[in-house]
């Protein structure tokens, strides 16, 4: 197993500031220092060996600011953010699949589609607020990212984690990671969609 | 096919299980949002009837009497037997120009049929003495509340209700469907002398019956296929043998002339459905009708929805799965409908395709199909508005 960000051990971390609840894996980014090079987008494609068009995993490029005057200092910046499936709480697609093929799983939390099960009908992709599920227009279902549970399973990371030059991807249990996430001191962003309160499980930290 | 040992066939034989479920006209097998508790209501034995993955399923605590046969709108329940070999039965038994009685084992009174319970009349079997040429048929009601089997009641007096209406819809009066109140007792049955034919020819035929089914059923048990997806089970539409039946009747009814009769449709196992403009064409009813009564149709880049109303059976399938809601059941359904059996169109627009994902879709508002218009965007402005605007305003 490689060196950087490693499957998080239990006994590793400080549990006082940890909430209970059911077990949830998830992702954290750290999009202070994301660079936006989509080795993450890559990995994911190659791992899951999706085809053109269908993206487990997109990077969004934000730019900010307004450069005018030329002779001052210019204040840009831009900011990437990965979104794969936010792997929800209370996953709206699960609550719209018209076949019940959309499970989340009890034992870690993880959003499944079940390949038998979907009819490809895109009602899950018309409901996610994120845009995770995917059509596949070859096999006519829809397909999501699974967090990688192939990989998980066998104890290695989700390949976008295990991808990542600039380490900023982290994967593990969600009330382990909240008290890394704190010792950053960065400011916890909770992409939640106001009218959807799905309670998305990704985290995002940043400084700014 | 390869040879079956008496031996080991005499231990595959186990007793049947009185009723099972044809899980591909199950609502709930169709659609995981169906709340359809059509079977498990009427069902007088408690625990008899669980709701599975695969739809309603029975245990061992079914006694037979056949309430949710009648009762599920799909016929998606089958009975050891069915309503063809009960139907046979009640031709053989009618007496052309008088009334047809029929009886359940507490009624007092001379009958021409006695059957486990009153509840597993459906209205196809309430009009075949009608058919056969019977002046009216008579049910003997006993009274249901000192029953057991009274949880089972108010299904025979909605398939009485139904046949009622359909009677008064092929012009006849309601009054050639009826209950009659009758004290409790032993009914007596009365059979006709051609009916008693050589008991143990019969014996014999019915052995040799017996043998033919268990050998076929060891057949299909040795030779097992590999289950099939869920995907391709929902993509076939079974016919509806309950509503086969029903519409096999009404079209043989003498003297029967088709009059419009509009009733409510709650509670009956027949509805008129209507699509609004918010309809996608995604198809996504007709797949999971469970009786095969939409139908869609596509020439020259037109869309069009086909429904049949004879088939529907209110069973709100497509309501329930419907994304945007756009197909819904009308408060009332006309009955003439199972006489001329129609088709209507509910839907028709020109489809357009997607700009971005190259695939069709129907409306006219955007040149990108819904599903591009809510992922595609979604992701971007999602992510700027966080960014940029926090979680209050939309303004970017």
């Amino acid at each position: 197993m490689s060196e950087r960000s490693p499957i998080i051990p239990r006994e590793a971390v400080d549990r006082s500031f940890a909430k209970q609840g059911p077990k949830q894996y998830t992702l954290w980014v750290d999009i202070e220092h994301c660079i936006g090079c989509n080795a993450c987008t890559m990995a994911c494609k190659a791992e899951n060996n999706t085809p053109v068009g269908v993206d487990y995993n997109r990077v969004i490029e934000i730019e900010e600011g307004t450069f005018r005057d030329a002779r001052k200092k210019p204040e840009v910046g831009v900011t990437f953010v990965p979104m794969p499936c936010m792997h929800c709480g209370r996953p709206a697609c699960q609550a719209a699949c018209p076949v019940g093929a959309i499970t989340k799983r009890k034992k870690d939390g993880i959003v499944l589609i079940n390949k038998d099960k979907c009819i490809g009908c895109r009602y899950c992709a018309w409901a996610c607020p994120y845009g995770a599920p995917q059509f596949n227009p070859e096999a006519r279902i829809m397909e999501k990212c699974t967090l990688c549970v192939h990989r998980i399973e066998k104890g290695q990371l989700p390949a976008c984690v295990n991808t990542c030059p600039a380490k900023v991807r982290f994967f593990g249990e969600l009330n382990e990671l909240t008290p890394l996430m704190r010792e950053k001191q960065a400011r916890t962003l909770n992409i939640t969609v106001s009218g959807a309160d799905t309670n998305p499980s990704v985290r995002y930290t940043t400084t700014r | 096919m390869e040879t079956v040992n008496s031996m080991d066939m005499g231990a595959k034989i186990r007793p049947q299980m009185p009723a099972g479920v044809e899980h591909g006209l199950c609502s709930r097998f169709r659609t995981t949002k169906s709340h359809c508790t059509s079977c498990a209501v009427v069902c007088p034995v408690p625990g008899a009837v669980r709701f599975a993955e695969q739809g309603a399923e029975f245990t061992d605590a079914c006694v037979g009497c056949g309430a949710c046969a009648s009762a599920c709108p799909n016929g998606a329940i089958r009975l050891e037997k069915n309503d063809p070999q009960l139907a046979e039965r009640i031709r053989s038994r009618v007496r052309p120009g008088e009334a047809f009685r029929v009886a359940c084992p507490r009624a007092e009174g001379k009958v021409d049929l006695v059957l486990p319970c009153l509840s597993r009349l459906t209205e196809a079997l309430l009009l075949e003495p009608i058919r056969g040429g019977a002046a009216r048929v008579e049910l003997l009601d006993p009274g249901c509340s000192g029953c057991g089997l009274n949880t089972a009641a108010p299904q025979w007096e909605r398939a009485l209700f139904l046949a009622q209406a359909l009677c008064e819809s092929a012009g006849f009066t309601a009054s050639r469907v009826g209950r009659v109140q009758v004290s409790v007792g032993e009914p007596q049955e009365i059979r006709k002398a051609s009916e008693s034919p050589n008991p143990r020819r019969a014996m014999f035929r019915a052995i040799a019956q017996k043998w033919k089914e268990t050998v076929t059923v060891v057949a299909t048990e040795t030779g097992q296929k590999p289950a099939e997806a869920f995907r391709d089970a929902v993509q076939r539409h079974h016919g509806n043998p309950k509503r086969t039946d029903l519409l096999q009747v009404l079209s043989a009814l003498p003297g029967a002339e088709a009059r419009s009769k509009s009733l409510i449709a709650s509670g009956l196992p027949l509805a008129d459905v209507e699509v609004g403009i918010q309809c996608v064409g995604c198809n996504v009813c007709e797949t999971l009708c469970p009786v095969g009564a939409l139908r869609h149709r596509e020439a020259n880049g037109v869309y069009a929805l086909d429904f049949s109303p004879a088939l529907c059976t209110g069973c709100r399938v497509c309501e329930a799965a419907c994304f945007y809601q756009a197909i819904h059941i009308r408060e009332t359904v006309e009955l003439s409908v199972l006489f001329n059996q129609p088709s209507v169109t509910l839907i028709s627009a020109p489809r357009q395709t997607c700009r971005a994902c190259r695939e069709s879709f129907l409306g006219k508002a955007s040149e990108f199909c819904p599903s591009c218009l809510a992922s595609g965007d979604r992701r971007e402005s999602i992510a700027r508005r966080f960014f940029l605007g926090g979680n209050q305003s939309d303004q970017l």
